[in-house]
């Protein structure tokens, strides 16, 4: 199989890093990546404790087809208590990082305890060293990756490092691997820095053993062919969604004021293409992570003489420009239809670790905390945070990545900003983790989704897309949201990314891979027993952290005032009709806890 | 009469020559239903998108029953899924 059947165990607080065996009937019964680093944080640690605390780890995990010939399988997670949501964190990510841990030999990477002086990891296959980080402690990302690529001297040694943001604790700080891809969401970011580990800076020759080379490659090119709907996503990669969510009126606009954007032809995939006044175009060209046939990544340039940049040549060169979230949370959240100094703010993350989904989120809850009057200049600094306002957002962009004046609170995120300044109800947050690019009124199963979502706010933890998009009644939507957060948490665990899945790819198709790299012999029933297994074990953390139907809600703004234009004009999130089934579905009592029947038959 | 209609995401490689970035303008006559004004694009039978007149969405069965006006906002979208 393509498990190298080891472990990694890193002890900050002693400094030791040990070799470990896999726990093989876990990886059977939770499958890797998401599934297994949840139950390893599950039974290793005590979920009540302080998510910043030395108790709470920090687990990398790969998946069993992580690093192997199949497209798209370069993911690996990180898992932790996020620092945002104090619920159980699993961010995902591509990039090349993933694939190379795996290739040095580890299937998890377990960090614990706290380090006294900021360090970094460095492993070379069997040969791992604790290092002292003081020469890029303080440092960005980007400077990070080139001050110890330049020390090793080594092109194929890959870098998941936290920035400045992680260091000072942002609540939303992410893990940064290969310049511009990210575990971004709920601040797992944030627990490196707690702990002081810097990067880890990974090089592996160990390859990925498939049980069966030849029939694994015939299977790898079988199915990629079948993957044969992506040429829009290597052209515009996920903007096009901008248009769609915006025409049906489920596009989040001034903190959720609105439902549509009025400058999104300024920021969506054709802007990306077309040159402005100057001639100058943002897209360069895509991008794609290890063994991806999609490519849907974006490499873009800011226009030079743009106000947010001109003086700053560090920012002229190509970089991870906007996608759809980032096109969302820094342009439509706050209403700024520049795209260029949308795209700088995204730099801005990549390079100080910031999430740009909780950054463009919490700007808008601030930019209504100023509208309303409940902050003014003298809050801000003097920064007028009008809504709409491109230079508001870089400037806030840019004091929140150094953590100056009101940057740091900024860096609190929405959730702890609005409680701060008076208006609690202004976070648009579930659990603390501000929304992605739905709002709940439009797309009622997304609403569902966000409130029942264990990392909080997510719109990759169900799949209820042609549902949402077909009707607003909300019958059938609870089924719609379980069996696809099932099926999501499947493939989450797998090592491969979910975007094949609107590219062509049926779960039989990740199926097969799975099964091939893993000499398993599951059906689609155990997809969705794995994944309910894999949902259930991060619910149950959630429960023992603090959390339970109390916060599987929505902001009143989303529950009580319809929405404004579009489908759904009139409605309002029709959560209360949902939940009671879902919970029900679930086989959970009222309180929305596992029954001992569901623990039995799941075998927790 | 001309109608105006949008076309969003992979849908757009069905807008006649010359269109728009994501619009065009058909000449249908006047009376038209919403299967004429669709069956002036070449889009296959078997590819799906959502109809939206004037911000509501309308079930397949309905486009046969639905009159449209010069003055109808018509917009067919993909169901792409989120990222």
């Amino acid at each position: 199989m393509s498990w190298h059947k080891q472990i990694l165990r890193v002890n900050l607080t002693e400094g030791s890093c040990k070799i470990e065996p896999l726990n093989m009937e876990w990886a059977n019964d939770y499958l890797g990546q998401r599934g297994l680093g949840s139950k390893y944080l599950f039974e290793e640690m005590d979920p009540s404790a302080d998510a910043l605390s030395p108790e709470n780890k920090v687990i990398f995990a790969t998946g069993p087809v992580t690093g192997t010939l199949a497209s798209t399988s370069g993911r690996y997670s990180v898992i932790t208590k996020g620092a945002l949501t104090d619920a159980i964190a699993c961010s995902n990510s591509g990039g090349k990082f993933g694939a190379e841990l795996k290739f040095a030999g580890y299937d998890l990477l377990i960090i614990e305890g706290e380090s006294e002086k900021p360090v970094y990891l460095h492993i070379e296959d069997d040969k791992v060293e604790l290092c002292d980080a003081s020469e890029v402690w303080g440092k960005t990302v980007w400077e990070t990756e080139a001050i110890l690529g330049k020390k090793y001297s080594d092109p194929l040694m890959r870098f998941a490092s936290i920035g400045q943001a992680g260091e000072n604790l942002c609540r939303y700080a992410c893990v940064v691997n290969d310049l511009h891809r990210a575990a971004g969401r709920s601040g797992v970011g944030t627990i490196m820095g707690a702990k002081k580990i810097k990067t880890i800076a990974v090089r592996g020759t160990k390859g990925v053993k498939s049980p069966d080379p030849a029939g694994f490659f015939k299977l790898a090119t079988e199915v990629n062919a079948r993957m044969n709907d992506r040429d829009e996503m290597s052209r515009d990669g996920t903007l096009p969604m901008i248009d769609v969510t915006n025409s049906f009126g489920a596009l989040p606009t001034r903190n959720n004021r609105s439902v549509r954007f009025e400058g999104t032809e300024k920021i969506n995939a054709e802007a990306m293409h077309t040159p402005n006044a100057n001639g100058h175009t943002n897209i360069v060209t895509n991008g794609a992570c290890f063994g991806c046939t999609i490519g849907c990544g974006r490499i873009c340039k800011i226009d030079p003489t743009h106000f947010s940049i001109k003086d700053k040549p560090q920012y002229h060169g190509a970089s991870g420009g906007l996608e759809y979230e980032t096109a969302y949370a820094l342009g439509a959240a706050c209403g700024v239809d520049d795209i260029d100094a949308a795209t700088y703010v995204g730099f801005l993350c990549n390079e100080y670790g910031m999430d740009p989904i909780s950054l463009g989120g919490t700007i808008a809850a601030a930019m209504e905390l100023f509208d309303i009057g409940a902050i003014s200049e003298k809050d801000t600094g003097g920064i007028k945070l009008e809504f709409g306002s491109a230079e508001a957002l870089c400037a806030i962009g840019e004091i929140t990545a150094r953590n100056e004046g009101f940057g740091a609170d900024i860096a609190m995120g929405s959730k702890r900003l609005c409680e701060k300044y008076g208006h609690p109800d202004l976070s648009m947050s579930v659990k603390g983790q501000e929304f992605a690019a739905y709002d709940g009124r439009g797309m009622q199963g997304m609403g569902l989704a966000y409130a029942t979502s264990n990392r909080g706010a997510c719109h990759l933890r169900a799949d209820p897309y042609e549902h949402d998009f077909e009707s607003t009644d909300v019958e059938g939507k609870a089924l719609v949201v379980r069996d696809s957060q099932n099926e999501v948490a499947f493939i989450d665990s797998s090592g491969l990314c979910l975007f094949p899945g609107g590219c062509g790819w049926t779960i039989n198709d990740y199926l097969e891979l799975v099964n091939a790299s893993c000499e398993t012999e599951w059906t689609v029933d155990d997809v969705q027993t794995v994944g309910e297994r894999i949902w259930n074990i991060e619910r149950l953390f959630n429960i023992k952290a603090g959390l339970g139907r109390k916060d599987d809600t929505l902001p009143k703004r989303i529950l009580e005032e319809p929405a404004d234009v579009g489908t759904a004009k009139g409605l309002v999130c029709k959560l209360g009709d949902m939940l009671p089934e879902y919970y029900q579905l679930r086989g959970w009592n009222e309180e929305g806890e596992p029954t001992a029947d569901t623990m039995n038959r799941l075998g927790l | 009469m001309q109608v105006s209609v949008k076309l969003f995401g992979g849908l757009r490689q069905y807008l006649p020559t010359g269109s728009a970035f994501n619009s065009c303008v058909l000449t249908v006559p006047d009376d038209s239903i919403l299967t004429d004004v669709l069956s002036l694009l070449p889009i296959p039978e078997d590819k799906a998108f959502i109809a939206l007149l004037n911000d509501v969405k309308l079930d397949k069965e309905a486009y046969a029953d639905t009159l449209v006006s010069a003055s109808d906002a018509i917009v067919l979208l993909p169901p792409i899924k989120g990222g």
